[in-house]
């Protein structure tokens, strides 16, 4: 193949144009990144390309044919291989199963010949360094970011001449990104066409050799890399300046929360204190140990020894329903399993952190919730028509407002939040740090778990690093570097 | 919460009990009371869309369909007239009386009801009032003012099963039977058996069992029971599938012959299982009599067809008889030849 | 407009059945339009639609309950075993049926929420074991139940008997409660997602335990009241009564993975169900039939809902 092309691609969906005369070109052996927003258009593009959605108008061109792609296993015939964002692996089946799903090597019978699948799995994985890794081994006792390398090798089995991947690395840890960008690395060598969609721009900076940009479902143009700054990137995507982080704190002498001696199935002897106003982070690897220490916290997961003191008084909790009452909410990690209810409105989002304010003489009110709603979506400028919305339709950095609404309006004194920028875009990103910031204004104390380094740094007044369950350093805003807490972290 | 609460109990509770008071209207005391005969038919009165609808339950289950049914619908042929058949697919006895309450209001000629269960008296009189002649077959419904009742007495068919077993077991040895628990002709049926057996104290029933009216259950329970009883010498059973699992459970055991089974119902599996000496008795009813007859009983009633008086219904009185007993088949290996067909 | 109409089920289902009304009352001029053979449709689904209110608020909260059925059967046998051979006075044998009824619902909610048990697997077996207790309390059923009794479910009110009545309101009241109460609302975040609504405070297994005791005590009240509808408890009622109402809720708009339905979905459900075995009996159509049609029916349905989803709702 020599190269794949859109020209003036268009699609709309009822109430919003996703894309608007989008061209592109991708050759052989080039890392193609493509950044914009959430809602940009990148995930329409790719599904176009996919074959999991029609374009309105405008065409796709392989080596200068137009082709229509219909179908998702059309792509496969086209040799366009696509890594979702979400996993698409089942997880009762084993690893080679998976990889090969559906089209497993079979003798003349029909009958699998599992040997032959397992073998082949086995070189596969092995080429991917992915050593550890059984063929028949089951995909439920995967991590995530095994979950994510397996996604990868999936598309990879098929020999694909053009690669395309969403997010691949928002589940996986330092070492396995860069694996992948080895990975990446060799495929270009042989002429594979990369296209790469993700929002660090680090990764993008660090693989690209062209990046385009999607703004609103237009295209902002394609570059080359040397062509771009960091600034000139984020400027162009989002489309205006951001401020930068600002180094101040709003800390104050009282303690608000102390952790002593804690211990848990993944922990043992975390002890910590949070004082009013001040924003803490809990920084380590992916199975550190830390959404583990919130979910104690709040009384999700048994606590097995130590004490929480709330203002200097013991507190014990049974069901997040105590957290919430006594002022510490804990905003979770994996917005859309743990954090929205994806079908129910933007609405019934915002209010299910406590129904009870959607009352109206002692009974539930929609208009009630409604005007809650809408106050909410003002503040934090939630981007939907209305607050009638299913919150499945919204894009992940406006999901992440509405989660963050929802835990406000219960009034929360602590506020944990949970990787609160995973998988969204920079402009909301922002955004969610300048709230954050207002809310230790107001003297609320914040907690806040991220694998976003430079995030970590910019927010927090102290770094708390945690290594294998345990508290490795404490690290004061004014001594903390990426550096010193990467080497207390991983070890 | 209170705010609201007040309003609610202030505007809606009143309003609803002086409804109530004003609107409500209690049951009758006895049903009793009210004529036995509704029926007003005129003599001369010409009859127009001619219909005879028959209501059951279970309406797919093939001893239905093969017997009732089917002679049902060759009577319904024979005299030109036209015969409809409805009632749920399950036994529902339930759904049996919500078809019989809506098929009163479409007034047909005659009703002819499968007597599944004595909570259907209700709706019975309740037709019977509608001035509907309405016919019982299989079991009579105590309590209803049905004009005439046609079938056999369940009693006499466990009966029959007991002197039998007990001929064949020379009035000794241990037995077992099954049968549809919580039916009240099988429960007859049951009683029946047992009146017999406890004058025979060499006798000892190891248990009655629920088959479920299904295969599969009743082979199951006797293998159960034979594993249990090594012993065991005789088998009863009371509904359609009791029968061929007993003899499947029997068979598998290689105790054909030795263990004795009589059973009810006469279908073509059943006579083979004669023939091949695993049953020995059956004790069969003359299903078809039920619906021929009985379809003819109504046939009669609105048509007058024997004249008792000048006006029958005005008389207090009907043209057909009360109550008919169509007797029992026994078929054993010496005569099964002539029903196989 | 159309396009409201025809997202929300409750509106679509109520233009269903007028389309379908007035078709049999086109072909079933003198027998379907009149009010002795609505009274009669209202009252033949009054005991499925008073369970199917309860199924509705269980299958918001993403589970549902397979041993209603048999709760019906239990609890009318129950209170007609107490009453009949005990004497007990009819207040107190009711209030014995249905506390029974709520010990079984408990249990289920209780093995199903805190013991992590398949809610199918539980409630199947326990479909089993309540219909061995009303054969073991009823035998061949239990008739001549006193006058009192039998009054509750064979009185009439404005020319239609009380079943109807009750049937209305406990719609109206579940209705209103679902709707209007932050403790009702909280079923839907539980369906929407049990482990979301569980961090956000609401104790999700308390609720499904109160799910589950909510369906089986209704469950219980619509078996004490077919009994005195029939003036007997017979082990054999509610007999196919669960998939019946499952069916009727999900024809109303409920959904097996939950988060969806409205109360008054469930009685639209049961009164289409009601009406198609009505026009069936009015057109002399045998009961096989009437098995598959409202299978083909229930397809039907699902199918063109998810036409319409497709058709309407943008892909994201």
């Amino acid at each position: 193949m020599e190269n794949l092309k859109c020209n003036n691609i268009s699609k709309s969906f009822p109430g919003v144009h996703a894309l608007r005369d989008v061209d592109l070109t991708i050759l052989p052996g080039e890392i193609h990144s493509i950044c914009g927003e959430n809602g940009a258009g990148k995930s329409t593009l790719m599904n176009i390309l996919a074959g999991n959605l029609q374009p309105d108008s405008g065409e796709v061109l392989i080596d200068g044919r137009a082709v229509k792609i219909e179908s998702p296993q059309m792509a496969f015939t086209f040799n366009i291989a696509i890594v979702y964002q979400h996993l698409s692996l089942v997880d009762s089946l084993s690893v080679a199963e998976n990889i090969f799903a559906n089209r497993q090597p079979a003798n003349r019978f029909g009958f699998i010949e599992h040997h032959k699948l397992h073998e082949d799995t086995r070189q596969l994985l092995d080429s991917l360094g992915l050593i550890a890794i059984r063929p028949d081994t089951m995909v439920f006792r995967l991590s995530p970011a095994e979950k994510q390398m397996i996604e990868i090798a999936k598309a990879l089995s098929r020999k694909p001449a053009v690669l395309i991947l969403d997010e691949p690395t928002a589940s996986l840890s330092h070492k396995e990104t860069q694996l992948l960008f080895t990975i990446l690395r060799t495929l270009k060598e042989s002429k594979v066409a990369i296209l790469y969609i993700s929002h660090r721009l680090d990764e993008i900076f660090a693989l690209s050799d062209r990046i385009s940009i999607l703004k609103d479902g237009r295209s902002q143009g394609t570059f080359m890399l040397e062509e771009l700054s960091r600034e000139k990137l984020i400027a162009t995507m989002v489309g205006r300046p951001l401020n930068v982080l600002k180094d101040f704190s709003h800390s104050r002498p009282d303690v608000l929360l102390e952790v002593s001696e804690l211990n848990g199935a993944k922990f043992k002897n975390i002890s910590f204190k949070l004082h009013q106003g001040e924003i803490v982070g809990l920084a380590g690897l992916i199975g550190a140990g830390r959404a583990e220490i919130a979910r104690a916290l709040i009384g999700v997961d048994e606590r097995k020894s130590g004490t929480i003191m709330l203002n200097g008084v013991s507190v014990y909790f049974d069901h997040p329903r105590d957290s919430i009452e006594r002022g510490i909410s804990y905003v979770p990690e994996e917005r859309e399993r743990l954090g929205l209810f994806p079908e129910m409105s933007v609405r019934d989002n915002i209010v299910s952190g406590d129904l009870g304010i959607a009352e109206e003489r002692g009974f539930y009110s929609v208009p009630k919730a409604t005007r809650v709603a809408e106050k909410s979506k003002n503040i934090l400028r939630i981007a939907t028509p209305t607050v009638d919305q299913k919150v499945m339709n919204l894009s992940g950095g406006n999901q992440q407002k509405v989660v963050l609404a929802k835990w406000l309006l219960t009034n929360p004194k602590i506020l944990i939040v949970d990787e609160p920028t995973h998988g969204i875009d920079i402009g909301a990103k922002f955004e969610i740090y300048e709230i954050l910031r207002s809310l230790a204004a107001e003297g609320k104390s914040i907690l806040i778990i991220s694998s976003d380094l430079p995030e970590l740094l910019g927010l927090c007044d102290r770094i708390i690093v945690i290594r294998e369950g345990e508290v490795a350093g404490d690290l004061p805003r004014a001594v903390a570097t990426e550096e010193k807490v990467m080497s207390l972290a991983a070890h | 919460m209170t705010t609201a609460k007040k309003l609610f109990s202030m505007a809606y509770w009143p309003i609803l009990l002086m409804v109530s008071i004003a609107g409500c209207e209690l049951p009758p005391k006895d049903d009793s009371l009210k004529t036995r005969d509704a029926y007003t038919d005129d003599a001369d009165t010409v009859i127009t869309n001619e219909e005879y609808v028959m209501i059951t339950t279970a309406v797919t289950m093939p001893m239905y369909v093969n017997h009732d049914q089917a002679a049902f619908i060759r009577w319904g042929g024979k005299m030109g007239v036209k015969v409809s058949i409805l009632g749920p697919a399950e036994w529902d006895v339930p759904a049996q009386i919500n078809t019989i309450e809506e098929v009163i209001g479409t007034r047909p000629t005659g009703l002819l009801i499968n007597g599944t269960d004595p909570a259907i008296a209700q709706v019975i009189n309740k037709a019977v009032s509608a001035g509907i002649p309405t016919v019982v077959y299989d079991s009579d419904i105590p309590g209803s003012n049905r004009h005439a009742f046609l079938g056999t007495d369940w009693y006499e068919i466990g009966k029959m099963q007991g002197e039998e077993i007990v001929r064949l077991l020379e009035g000794r040895g241990k037995i077992a039977y099954m049968g549809i628990l919580g039916l009240n002709n099988m429960e007859s049926g049951f009683r029946g058996l047992l009146d017999v057996l406890k004058r025979y104290p060499d006798i000892d029933v190891v248990g009655k069992f629920d088959d479920k009216a299904n295969v599969e259950e009743a082979a199951r329970i006797a293998s159960d029971v034979i594993s249990a009883h090594p012993d065991i010498r005789g088998f009863c059973g009371f509904d359609s599938n009791s029968g061929p699992g007993i003899a499947l459970a029997v068979r598998e055991a290689g105790k054909a012959g030795n263990i004795k089974i009589t059973t009810v119902d006469w279908e073509p599996e059943h006579l083979q299982l004669v023939k091949d000496g695993v049953i020995h008795m059956l004790a069969g009813q003359k299903r078809e009599l039920f619906t021929w007859y009985g379809a003819q009983f109504l046939y009669d009633m609105v048509h007058h067809t024997n004249k008792m008086a000048a006006n029958d219904a005005k008389a207090g009185i009907t043209s057909i008889p009360l109550e008919i007993n169509t007797g029992l088949l026994k078929i054993t290996k010496e005569n099964v030849d002539e029903f196989i067909k | 407009m159309l396009k409201k109409i025809l997202e929300d089920r409750v509106y679509s289902l109520l233009l269903l059945l007028v389309v379908v009304g007035i078709m049999a009352s086109i072909l079933f001029p003198n027998t379907y339009p009149t009010f002795d053979n609505f009274r009669q449709i209202l009252l033949n689904l009054s005991v499925d639609t008073i369970v199917a209110v309860g199924m509705m608020v269980l299958l918001i909260s993403g589970a549902f309950d397979l041993s209603v059925g048999s709760v019906v059967a239990f609890a009318g046998c129950l209170t007609a075993y107490l009453m009949h051979f005990y004497q007990l006075p009819v207040p107190i044998a009711i209030a014995a049926g249905i506390a029974s009824s709520m010990f079984i619902g408990w249990l289920n909610g209780f093995l199903i929420a805190y013991h992590g048990i398949n809610p199918m697997i539980q409630t199947l077996a326990m479909m089993g074991i309540v219909r061995g207790m009303a054969l073991m309390v009823s035998g061949a059923g239990i008739q001549n139940l006193p006058y009192w009794f039998n009054a509750i479910g064979q009185s009439k009110l404005l020319g239609i008997q009380m079943p109807v009545w009750y049937m209305l309101f406990t719609v109206l009241i579940f209705s209103f409660l679902v709707n209007k109460t932050v403790f009702f609302r909280r079923f839907y975040y539980i369906g929407g997602n049990e482990l979301a609504a569980d961090l956000s405070g609401i104790r999700v297994k308390r609720m499904k335990v109160i799910g589950f005791l909510l369906a089986s005590t209704l469950a219980g009240i619509a078996g004490i009241l077919l009994s005195s509808r029939l003036g007997a408890a017979l082990p054999t009622m509610g007999r196919g009564l669960e998939l019946r109402v499952i069916t009727a809720a999900i024809l109303g708009g409920a959904s097996l993975s939950g988060g969806y339905g409205k109360i008054p979905g469930a009685l639209l459900g049961a009164l289409f169900m009601g009406m198609i075995s009505n026009i069936m009996v009015l057109g002399r159509i045998s009961g096989y039939w009437q098995e598959i049609i409202l299978g083909v029916i229930l397809i039907a349905t699902l199918w063109l809902d998810k036409f319409l989803q497709k058709k309407y709702a943008p892909i994201t």
